[in-house]
């Protein structure tokens, strides 16, 4: 008992060695998710699309069309770039990337409105980005609803209504807009999460592979564990590798969950224990299932060569982009062999929406599941490569004997 | 010029042998692009997401307002999934994730309407989803706008105007949103389309450092430097041209189920497909080749060629618009060839713009093959001095 708690931590100091003195090992998980974090927040600093160039094709040429004009000026997502006479202009600009959206007012605008008829104002979005199309949406949609409510006000006034009458009538009832979690739809807050979570579970995976097929390249038989120790135990083996991995990522979890979110002021509704019960069984099952796959590679580029792609996917089958409830039940299922998917998932409803341990429970519960289902395939796949290194090994001494 | 053809050919014979020699090359050529490719194109095939999960809060229990609920359970973006007691437990099931969001019908709801009041009628949606929370918002905010037009129907009726009147003047200012040169705004058509050539930039990087990498990292670079006549042209030309034709045909592949089977509208001819993919490659290849020459130690290069492959996603500026992002990094997205991929897609083939408007796009990918010149003597002296390789000691082998 005392040998094996011995040599479970002479394995896991090991395994700081063989990570630290390893440079593409630290780049992989310091460097990493250091860099990565800051890198993101930057690029996406300004978080939200704002005074986007449009152009107005005035066919009114009124001083009720100047005036829409000057309304959409005003709001904060669009500037309007300057007006054309044609659309043919208009597309013109366009074409050369200059403006990103285009608002048609009506030749007949200010008669229509004189005369109590519909006027039809048209947008034209940019098709490059859904950010776009929303902002667009959004600063036209605004404007067009507060002018037509200030017509039918006037209108109503005139027919003899006081303005709290006439009010009351235009809006009988007043919607009340609120969003849950990232009120400005701030494009950060979506990505940071997820790319958090990701970052942990595939430089976790990469490293483990990385060490793993550097090991085999090392050991003169190509074995994963070395024929020279024949105390490493299955048990020990896993523990030991476990214990060093999750004690490195315990301190990138104070940086990337700590620390990350309240430089750039992400939201951090989740309590210290809240995240503690999420992200330990996030870290035991990434683990685990890292030292079940790396039996698979076989040499130290292979985890770059067959893991990293596995990076873009994953963010999709997270639910954050294209919504769970969307998914086909195929895709529902192979999203839970992943710890990322449930993690990221119960990470932003901690952060952004204050849930708790108990409102992630079937989060949580599944990762708990994740954790023992691959803890036991690492140790099975421990236990096949221990024994064919004692055979190795054994067949090595048998030759070197009969030679003798 | 017959010996340089044949001896390309002779390189690129040892180049197939090798690829199919190793399970690994299977995997990372065919397999894995295939795979992602049916995964994206089956993950969204949907288009736009319709019936997400909400719930109402019916507080008043009026005739009023369960009439609204069932107008509100009509809208196609929402599907009520529930209908609630109190707003606490509305909350409750947003943050379990059973439903995107939900509408709260307030007490007195129907009083305050009749008593020209202006109740609130508060909307609440998980906006930490990207395409659901703006979906929900905009259905939302359309459900609470139809609610109270109706109202405001009833009530100019009850005021004695005409139908015909009534509805000119509900609402005086129409707005029709149009998409410019396309006509569907799905996300098929939006991502599936971006998402495909940038996973297919991580495996043709990936594949051209290896390729290159590992001759020097098993020491065979001299044998292949000698079959290729001493040119390092001939040898990266005659290794790198098998893949060239692989990954030209998996673009073809993820074309194919683009513009077929997803039926993404098509308005430019075949030819600017076929061009700007086979540029594509081409300028990969060219980085890939860069990033080996540049570091010749096989696994330097890969993290390299692997931060950059990465990063394509953020920086191309397909998820977020490259002109709202801070200055170095507008000047870092002309970087990515999947950047001028994607802008050739966008007015070549989706809209069919005149083909000037794309002339600097294609100039952009072709800067990208000039890349290689750079590093050539020094991939070519790494090859025959074989100066950059780790010494591997076997550690285990003095024991026994």
């Amino acid at each position: 008992m005392k040998e094996g708690f011995m040599n479970t931590l002479k394995i896991w100091l090991r395994e700081y060695q063989v990570v630290l003195t390893d440079v593409g090992v630290v780049i992989i998980i310091i460097a990493a998710p250091v860099v990565y974090p800051i890198l993101y927040s930057l690029v996406y600093y300004p978080e939200i699309v704002s005074d986007m160039p449009v152009t107005v094709v005035d066919l009114s040429q009124t001083s009720e069309s100047r005036n829409f004009m000057r309304q959409l000026d005003a709001t904060q997502e669009l500037k309007v770039e300057g007006s054309c006479i044609s659309m043919e202009d208009a597309v013109q600009q366009f074409k050369q990337r200059k403006i990103r959206g285009i608002i048609v007012i009506p030749e007949s605008f200010s008669e229509d409105i004189a005369n109590n008829r519909q006027t039809n104002i048209s947008a034209y979005a940019d098709m490059e980005f859904f950010l776009y199309y929303k902002t667009l949406m959004m600063g036209a949609n605004f404007v067009s609803l507060e002018e037509g409510k200030q017509i039918q006000i006037n209108n109503l006034m005139q027919k003899g209504l006081d303005l709290n009458q006439a009010g009351a009538v235009v809006d009988p009832i007043l919607p009340d807009d609120n969003s849950i979690a990232n009120a400005v739809g701030g494009f950060a807050t979506y990505a940071i999460p997820v790319a958090l979570m990701l970052i942990i579970q595939q430089t976790l995976i990469l490293a483990i592979g990385i060490a793993a097929g550097t090991a085999r390249e090392r050991h003169a038989l190509g074995t994963l564990v070395p024929m020279d120790k024949d105390k490493m135990g299955t048990f020990r083996m896993v523990f030991g590798k476990s214990a060093a991995y999750f004690t490195i990522y315990a301190l990138l979890c104070v940086y990337l969950i700590g620390i990350v979110p309240k430089i750039f002021g992400y939201c951090r509704m989740g309590s210290f224990g809240e995240l503690a019960a999420l992200m330990t069984p996030f870290l035991l099952s990434c683990i685990f299932l890292g030292l079940t796959l790396s039996v698979l590679f076989k040499t130290r580029e292979s985890p770059m060569m067959l893991f990293l792609f596995t990076s873009f996917p994953l963010f999709f089958l997270s639910g954050i982009i294209w919504p769970l409830s969307n998914f086909s039940p195929f895709w529902l299922m192979f999203r839970e062999l992943f710890p990322s998917s449930n993690a990221i998932f119960g990470f932003i409803k901690m952060e952004t929406l204050g849930a708790t341990v108990f409102e992630c429970k079937k989060e949580i519960m599944a990762m708990w599941i994740q954790t023992g289902v691959y803890f036991v395939t690492a140790c099975i796949v421990y236990e096949v490569q221990v024994r064919l290194s004692k055979r190795k090994r054994a067949e090595l001494a048998s030759t070197v004997a009969q030679t003798e | 010029m017959k010996s340089l053809i044949k001896s390309i050919w002779a390189v690129a014979k040892r180049e197939i042998d090798r690829m199919s020699s190793g399970t690994l090359y299977i995997l990372a050529v065919l397999i894995f692009p295939v795979l992602t490719t049916l995964f994206f194109c089956s993950l969204m095939k949907e288009g736009v997401p319709a019936k997400m999960p909400i719930a109402i809060v019916d507080l008043d229990q009026t005739s009023t307002s369960r009439k609204m609920a069932r107008n509100i359970d009509a809208t196609p973006a929402s599907d009520v999934v529930m209908s609630l007691q109190t707003e606490k437990e509305a909350m409750s099931e947003l943050r379990k994730g059973s439903i995107y969001g939900y509408i709260v019908l307030p007490q007195n709801l129907q009083a305050d309407i009749m008593a020209n009041r202006q109740p609130v009628v508060s909307y609440y949606y998980h906006n930490g989803l990207f395409i659901a929370g703006g979906l929900l918002r905009n259905d939302f905010a359309l459900i609470t706008h139809t609610l109270s037009a109706g109202i405001n129907i009833q009530k100019r009726e009850a005021m004695g105007q005409s139908e015909q009147e009534i509805m000119a003047q509900v609402q005086p200012i129409q707005l029709n949103m149009h998409l410019l040169f396309n006509p569907r705004a799905n996300y098929t058509v939006y991502v599936t389309t971006i998402i495909l050539p940038i996973m297919m930039q991580i495996f043709i990087l990936m594949m051209t450092v290896y390729s290159i990498g590992i001759e020097i990292k098993e020491r065979t670079s001299r044998e292949w430097l000698k079959l290729s006549d001493k040119s390092i042209v001939v040898a990266l030309t005659g290794k790198l041209l098998p893949y060239t034709i692989i990954f030209l045909i998996l673009m073809m592949f993820q074309n194919f189920m683009l513009y077929k089977v997803m039926a993404v509208p098509m308005n430019g001819g075949v030819g600017w497909i076929i061009l700007s993919s086979f540029l594509f490659v081409l300028s990969y290849q060219a980085i890939g080749i860069f990033c080996i020459g540049l570091l010749p130690m096989m696994r330097h290069a890969l993290v390299l060629a692997a931060f950059y492959a990465i990063l394509a996603l953020s920086l191309c500026g397909f998820s977020f618009p490259t002109e709202s992002m801070s200055p170095i990094f507008q000047i870092w997205s002309y970087g990515f060839p999947v950047r001028h991929y994607m802008h050739i897609f966008q007015s070549q083939i989706l809209a069919g713009f005149e083909p000037i408007y794309s002339a600097r796009s294609i100039i952009y990918l072709l800067l990208f093959l000039l890349l290689p010149l750079i590093v050539l003597n020094r991939l070519k002296s790494a090859l025959i001095y074989q100066n950059f390789i780790e010494d591997i000691h076997k550690t285990d082998i003095q024991a026994i």
